[in-house]
């Protein structure tokens, strides 16, 4: 890199605000909705955000933000969600103990990582293919066990205990999902940022040949990224079972998506633009508080959709088409 | 009609600090095949690259048929009768033979492309020009390689292709595919075509050429007929170089066999290898390209396990079939592609010194980065890595510095066997001798190295025993000092080479 005195100061400027343009677009959109909008500055809103549309997305997209950091992606996310929440309800409907019918879910949604490494690693299937495979497949097993999809609802007084036990209850004041959310925020953190697995997760994503030739098991590690991934998915779905008391085939498909523009979104944050705990969490918040705001300003889902798909464009091409011109 | 073909003038090319090609002078005959040779880095790929139209020259001037080019696209250059059969650039695997000869030159019914008309058209041609009665329709991905080269040499004949550069083309070819090339070759010599022939291989440069055009460093050392000069007088021109401030000497002192190789074979690429590393000995396989010393280093970091034999470190038998367990027993690797199995030019100098030996540094999983910055720290320095911090990327490192962190990776896990494959590849002269050093310096320390480089002036300079492979078989087994990159050149070329050993 040369620098040319000449231009340093607009280059700088140019610099920060790629380098902050996730903050920069926080900022503003919380600044702008907070006069706009109706309602949204106030702490039963943000409580009510957090609760319910913050924590699910932000699970999977910890999980998503390892499976990019690790180079690949999971298309797969909502098979795990949905599976791990029909395997839980089945067994709550079957009179099962709750905290057996929850250690199976998450199982379920681990099998759904274990089969996408299996494919990544055995028949060296693209994590991209692999994984949109595994989506086919889990949408019709789900529709198979369903007759067609129907849904499972458990929404008698008679299956309300574990249901109340994981939605109802609280720890100083913060329900109990949030703390689920705290623990695998701190989990993915150590693990990713501090921990072994972290370091190796980010050599396959820098360059997959430097790891191989480095001496570093390979397959063992996308194995652990995918099925961490999955179990993460799994948590979600039987939060998600939880809250609404019911299973309904193919609704985990809706967080993909999201859980995918959040952790892209969050790589602006770092100057090498690498998924991070901290960026993915700024980018859940990010669009969790732009369709809470477009909604309270009256616009629809449809027109959210939109809004959203600007967020993207705006941040990212803040970030990235600055910074390319800055080199 | 003026003789001489392509004409470039004290041409000159400079990528960063180094000179590439440096008033370098290149004059070709119609009717003649020209020989380029130069040892790697020599300029050869570049005074070709650009004659194509891929690199832009700094200083002087080219000209093609009389007439100066001012600025060389490959288009432009391709629409002056220069046709390029490059090294690696192939064909589109999932064309077929007459699509690819007349590829953007397709006969036309119209706005469609006239099928059976191409297909006849392209039969006519394989069978005008090589004789060849070659099913036009078959896909490319089917050819073998020889056979993908005439596809490419038809496909520039049918353009009127009035200069014909080959870069390498006989490297993946057998002997039988190698004399059909040149009867062609020599036939469209006869038709008046200019022929620029690059090659490694000192024989078919002897059997072929009509004159040859020698590099060294950039420069150009001479033309000259390999009929009347010999092949000996080339050789030396090539490699004639003050090489004492090259290669520091150092004092021998080797230990008890590190590294023990017993028939080694793995199936159509080496056969019954074996061979001893002493702790501090530098062993050199040296080998044209394909001759299976590349294959023979991968087995021993466990990439491509081999069929039979055994490898034993420090007298412990193991069986490598991965990196991971190459790694495990203290092999460590300098890889040819730095890129791609070195360095992660996006992960920090820490990241990258520590990735093999994060087992070192931590603790129930967490990494202990207090003492990964120290051994990070003290390496940075033992190496001389200029760099402010080990938390810049490598990216920002030159290639030289890329390579010593690669080194430092291997010795923040205390690795007792090195396998070094091309460790000077696309760095400058003064990052090699740093290089150099550095590996004379692992040698001191007692390592066991294993050293594969196509350059053999550093292969003969540098080892302490050099062995000989061609065609997967070890065929000779010199000392360091013994033999020199001339003789080395023509043993790997599989001649007899005699040592006068009472003289040493």
């Amino acid at each position: 890199m040369t620098v040319n005195n000449k231009n340093f100061a607009p280059k700088l400027s140019v610099e920060l605000l790629s380098n902050y343009s996730v903050y920069v677009a926080f900022i503003c959109i919380f600044v702008v909705f907070s006069v706009v909008a109706n309602g949204f500055l106030s702490i039963d809103n943000f409580a009510n955000l957090i609760a319910n549309k913050v924590v699910l997305l932000a699970i999977v997209s910890l999980g998503m933000t390892i499976v990019i950091a690790s180079g690949g992606i999971d298309l797969s996310v909502g098979v795990s969600i949905d599976l791990a929440s029909m395997a839980f309800i089945m067994m709550i409907g079957a009179g099962f103990n709750a905290v057996l019918a929850v250690i199976v879910g998450i199982l379920v949604a681990a099998c759904v990582g274990l089969t996408n490494s299996l494919l990544i690693n055995k028949l060296k299937i693209d994590p991209f293919l692999a994984t949109l495979g595994v989506l086919f497949i889990g949408k019709s097993v789900q529709q198979l066990a369903t007759h067609g999809g129907s849904p499972i609802y458990l929404t008698t007084g008679a299956f309300s205990a574990p249901f109340d036990a994981i939605t109802g209850t609280s720890l100083f004041g913060i329900p109990t999902p949030v703390w689920v959310l705290v623990v695998c925020i701190v989990a993915v953190y150590l693990a990713l940022h501090r921990g072994k697995f972290g370091r190796y997760v980010n050599a396959l994503g820098a360059q997959a040949g430097v790891a191989k030739y480095s001496g570093i098991r390979v397959p063992l590690q996308l194995t652990l990224v995918f099925v961490s991934c999955s179990v993460l998915c799994g948590i979600a779905g039987i939060l998600l079972s939880s809250t609404v008391r019911s299973y309904v085939p193919l609704a985990g498909g809706a967080f993909l998506l999201d859980a995918i523009g959040a952790t892209f979104i969050g790589t602006a944050i770092s100057k090498e633009r690498k998924p991070s705990v901290f960026g993915t969490i700024l980018g859940v918040l990010l669009l969790a508080m732009l369709r809470n705001g477009l909604l309270l300003v009256g616009w629809n889902f449809f027109w959210q959709q939109v809004g959203i798909g600007v967020l993207v464009f705006i941040v990212l091409g803040l970030s990235f088409g600055l910074r390319k011109r800055t080199e | 009609m003026n003789s001489i073909a392509v004409e470039m003038r004290s041409v000159s090319k400079v990528f960063g600090p180094v000179k590439a090609l440096n008033q370098a002078s290149l004059i070709i005959e119609y009717g003649t095949i020209h020989g380029i040779v130069g040892q790697n880095g020599a300029g050869k790929s570049t005074i070709i690259k650009v004659l194509a139209g891929i690199y832009r020259h700094d200083e002087g001037s080219v000209f093609v048929g009389g007439k100066e080019l001012k600025s060389i696209t490959p288009k432009s250059i391709e629409e002056c009768g220069v046709h390029f059969i490059h090294q690696d650039r192939l064909l589109v695997s999932t064309a077929t033979v007459a699509e690819a000869i007349f590829l953007r030159n397709e006969p036309r019914f119209g706005p469609f492309i006239n099928h059976r008309k191409m297909n006849a058209q392209a039969a006519e041609l394989l069978k005008q020009y090589f004789d060849l009665d070659l099913d036009p329709s078959t896909l490319i991905a089917d050819l073998s390689t020889a056979q993908q080269k005439i596809v490419q040499i038809t496909r520039s004949l049918s353009q009127q292709a009035k200069v014909l550069v080959l870069d390498e083309p006989t490297a993946a070819l057998v002997t039988k595919e190698v004399d059909r090339l040149f009867t062609v070759l020599r036939r469209l010599k006869e038709e008046g075509i200019a022929i620029v022939f690059i090659s490694h291989y000192m024989s078919e440069i002897e059997n072929i050429c009509d004159t040859v055009t020698v590099l060294r460093n950039g420069e150009n050392v001479g033309q000259v007929s390999p009929k009347q000069v010999g092949i000996e007088r080339i050789v030396t021109m090539m490699t004639n170089r003050d090489t004492s401030e090259m290669y520091p000497k150092r004092s021998i002192k080797v230990g008890s066999p590190v590294l023990e190789v017993n028939n080694l074979c793995l199936k159509n690429h080496y056969q019954d290898v074996s061979f001893n590393v002493g702790a501090g000995e530098i062993v050199g396989i040296a080998g044209l390209l394909g001759s299976g010393d590349k294959e023979v280093l991968q087995s021993l970091f466990g990439l491509t396990p081999p069929d039979s034999g055994s490898i034993a470190i420090d007298g412990t038998t193991h069986q490598l079939n991965s990196s991971v367990n190459a790694v495990e027993n203290g092999i460590a690797m300098i890889p040819e592609d730095r890129r791609a199995h070195g360095v992660a030019v996006s992960l920090s100098i820490a990241e990258n010194i520590s990735l093999a030996s994060v087992n070192n540094i931590s603790k129930g999983g967490f990494i202990n980065r207090r003492q990964e910055a120290q051994s990070v720290n003290a390496l940075i320095e033992e190496l001389g890595i200029k760099t402010p911090s080990g938390n810049m990327l490598v990216s920002n490192l030159s290639g030289g510095n890329q390579q010593k962190v690669v080194v430092a990776k291997w010795l923040s896990c205390d690795s007792r066997v090195y396998l070094l494959d091309e460790p000077t590849v696309a760095v400058d002269v003064g990052s090699k001798i740093e290089i150099y050093g550095l590996i004379n310096r692992l040698a001191s320390e007692g390592k066991a190295i294993v050293f594969v480089s196509s350059d053999f002036e550093e292969v003969a300079e540098m080892c302490d025993r050099i062995l000989v492979i061609y065609k997967g078989e070890m065929i000779g087994e010199y000392k360091g000092g013994e033999i020199d990159a001339e003789q080395l050149l023509a043993a790997v070329s599989g001649k007899k080479i005699t040592i006068n050993r009472s003289a040493l």
